[in-house]
């Protein structure tokens, strides 16, 4: 591409500050060095941890571009890279998979030592910066930056996929689906005729239900506080929904009433501590398995009754449903086009990307699953 | 004392004796007091009851924390639930066992019909007193002491010449097998053995922490070590534990006071990041945390085994779970008691694993308030009494 080795000017949407609406503005784009990738962006979607950093719940450095549950198409890439060339069609994501630290190495771990979330610093891994606006240096979000025309980021991020793959969906394949999908599949490992409890209808709780359907729960019992969600939910196949509002006793309690003794399997997908010990407390005793997927505030502090664990529970967390993205994205994109899961429906709403701030406002108000940002 | 003679067995006849047993038992009269010699009386049992003549018992942690207030019971009771004996009398129905068969009362019953009993994975059979109700299933207790009614324990009861407990709570065991032996296999050896083997389920060339060198402790360093772990490190804060840790498998010891940095970069650092499993076997809530954050931050798993102090809450950070670290706890190793003790049996006949190492004293009954202060003074791993 003839826009190779320059600086790019393009669109972006720049958080300048916590707690305030992203400016769309005018950035330069710097080429990839080694071992970096450059992509146009051709899909977004709002994840709730964009609202979280958005927001300031989940500080990350500013300026910075945020976003990182994108699809594109390779424009340029730095020396030495040989997984991607211009051209191909790429999942960007949160995290990567350098193939070399122990994560990576392991046969079930898939939290790469090179991430950029757990202290994130906002910089390339030489600590630089490839965006600049208004001759100020931004930062990227979590190795990505996908609410830009053009971002640049590291190969080990950078996910090839399927040629014909269409880019306005996949998209969500690169962190909401896999999250929640992944959560049922690989995390809890559902099992067919099980009780499963999905705590929070959003997204990722819907890419739960999806899994925990595919994996054949006989039962799964929705909760969320805002009912306008249950409608989709039951379409995607919950088969009990419940308020917590509507209810005297602590919805845990309701839960073990309901299912007799307890549920096999449960999900908390919203990130509140009450939320994560009631779905603690919500799984069987003995035999249940917790898995805590919402992202919980910064520095916030969880207290529970350790007997809740002593008695036999597991109590598990996950990022990215346990998938090693570069390896295993691509394999949920095939299994897409080949309709053997089928991410449609968790696409409520498409905006052109500088509607952006009307698409956070969807996700605030629980009117969207998920609200993707075409380019 | 009183007793009936073995009877002789009857195959498929229930042998009912309406002979109530006088017998010695440590009764526990009430907090904080030292238990105290008594003759009491046992009386024979009812439809799906049998009644076991204790011949050796452990003395563990839990039964002291009854006597120290920290679990909750009725008094008067007798506790004591880690035990090996011989069936003495069976109750009408009962047909798993029957009089001269070696057993181990179990703590946690299996039932077979409960959800907990019916999922591969559970083993907390509803059937279970873990509330200190004191009394078998029909409500009432079989035990009475200078005409008073005494609680059982866990519906077990072992610090008695003769107990009563449900047929769902008695494990038949090999009839070759050393009850002076085996008895740990009721609870201290199997609940460390089975945090290793059955619920973290510990892989080959695995790198392992164990926090807690007690009875307990060094039972869970022989699960990692059958379960071919390739390093087994040992955190006490007592260093006289590293040799019997090494010993029975670890590979080295650490002491936490020797270092200045929180234990899990200590482990981290040492391993080169690679701490597969990591078990609490302490009790204490601080540990549970420190010994998550010391697992693996993407592939570890910790399983509390200590059981902590009631009715207090376990603070952790939740970014601890959120790269992908497991967290488990279990009770009684996570065994199915009846299905899986007499195969542990088997296997210490087997030589498979030795529990010679975790006796280190062996004591009359009658001297059961001396092995109480053996372990409250950590002196001891594991006290047997021979009864």
């Amino acid at each position: 591409m003839e826009t190779a080795g320059k600086v790019i000017t393009c669109r972006a949407a720049i958080a300048w500050a916590s707690n305030a609406p992203l400016s769309i503005e005018e950035v330069q784009v710097d080429p990839p060095k080694a071992g970096e990738v450059r992509i146009k962006v051709l899909s977004s979607g709002i994840c709730g941890t964009d609202n979280h950093t958005q927001d300031g719940t989940l500080p990350v450095p500013l300026p910075a571009i945020l976003g990182h549950e994108g699809a594109g198409i390779v424009e340029s890439i730095g020396e030495g890279v040989s997984s991607v060339k211009p051209g191909d069609k790429v999942i960007l994501t949160i995290l990567p998979q350098c193939r070399e630290c122990d994560s990576c190495l392991h046969a079930k771990g898939n939290f790469c030592l090179k991430e950029d979330i757990l202290s994130p610093v906002g910089l390339m891994l030489d600590g630089t910066t490839r965006f600049t606006c208004r001759g100020r240096k931004v930062h990227n979000n979590f190795g990505a930056s996908t609410f830009t025309e053009y971002t640049v980021m590291h190969e080990i991020s950078v996910v090839k996929i399927d040629d014909a793959a269409p880019l306005e969906k996949v998209c969500i394949i690169a962190c909401g689906f896999p999250t929640g999908y992944g959560a049922a599949v690989n995390v809890a490992q559902v099992t067919p005729g099980s009780t499963c409890v999905v705590f929070g209808l959003g997204g990722v709780g819907s890419a739960v239900v999806l899994g925990c359907r595919a994996a054949g729960a006989a039962r799964i019992i929705g909760i969320d506080i805002n009912e306008g969600k249950f409608a989709r939910a039951k379409a995607l196949g919950v088969t009990d929904c419940l308020n917590p509002r509507n209810f005297k006793k602590p919805i845990q309690e309701v839960v073990v009433e309901m299912t007799g003794f307890g549920a096999d399997f449960t999900f908390e997908a919203i990130g509140t501590i009450e939320t994560t010990v009631a779905a603690l407390e919500s799984c069987n005793l003995s035999y249940g398995v917790c898995v805590v997927i919402g992202l919980s505030p910064a520095k916030s502090q969880l207290s529970f009754d350790p007997m809740k664990l002593l008695s036999g529970r597991i109590l598990k967390g996950c990022s990215l449903g346990e998938y090693k993205t570069r390896d295993q994205i691509p394999l949920l994109v095939e299994d897409y086009m080949k309709k053997k899961i089928d991410v449609d429906p968790l696409i409520t709403h498409r905006l052109p990307f500088v509607k952006i701030n009307e698409g956070f406002e969807l996700l605030r108000s629980g009117k969207c699953i998920r609200c993707v940002l075409l380019f | 004392m009183l007793f009936m003679p073995m009877s002789p067995v009857f195959k498929g006849t229930s042998i009912s004796t309406n002979v109530v047993i006088k017998c010695t038992a440590a009764v526990l009269w009430g907090l904080k007091q030292p238990l105290s010699i008594e003759e009491v009386e046992v009386a024979p049992p009812k439809a799906y009851e049998v009644r076991i003549k204790i011949l050796a018992t452990g003395i563990c942690r839990t039964d002291d924390h009854v006597i120290s207030g920290a679990m909750t019971t009725k008094f008067p009771v007798i506790v004591g639930h880690e035990a090996s004996g011989i069936v003495e009398s069976i109750g009408e129905g009962v047909t798993t066992v029957k009089p001269g068969d070696k057993v181990i009362p179990l703590f946690l019953p299996q039932c077979g019909k409960c959800s907990s009993c019916i999922h591969p994975n559970g083993n907390l059979c509803v059937k279970a007193d873990l509330t200190g109700k004191g009394v078998l299933s029909d409500g009432t207790t079989r035990f009475t002491c200078k005409g008073q009614p005494v609680y059982h324990f866990l519906k077990t009861s072992s610090f008695t010449e003769y107990t009563v407990v449900e047929e769902i709570s008695v494990a038949k065991i090999d009839a070759a097998a050393p009850l002076e032996k085996v008895c740990l296999i009721g609870c201290g050896f199997s609940t460390g053995y089975g945090a290793a083997v059955k619920t973290a389920k510990v892989t080959p060339g695995s790198t392992c922490a164990v926090f807690g060198l007690g009875g307990v402790g060094l039972s869970v360093i022989m699960g990692c070590k059958s379960a071919g772990a390739s390093r087994i490190i040992g955190i006490d804060l007592n260093k006289n534990k590293f040799d019997k840790a090494k010993s029975v498998g670890a590979t080295e010891c650490i002491n936490p006071k020797d270092y200045t940095k929180p234990i899990n970069e200590v482990l981290s650092e040492m391993t080169d990041n690679s701490v597969g499993y990591t078990f609490e076997v302490v009790g204490r809530l601080e540990t549970m945390v420190d010994a998550l954050a010391s697992c693996h931050l993407s592939y570890g798993t910790s399983v509390v085994v200590g059981a902590p102090p009631s009715s207090k809450m376990l603070t952790y950070d939740p970014m601890l779970l959120f790269t992908g670290r497991t967290w488990k706890g279990c009770c009684f190793g996570g065994w199915k008691g009846r299905d899986d003790i007499p195969k542990l049996v088997s296997d210490f006949m087997a030589k498979k694993f030795d529990l010679d190492q975790l006796i280190t004293h062996v004591l009359p009954f009658n001297k059961i308030n001396e092995g109480f202060d053996l372990l409250r003074k950590g002196e001891s791993i594991r006290t047997v009494l021979l009864m």
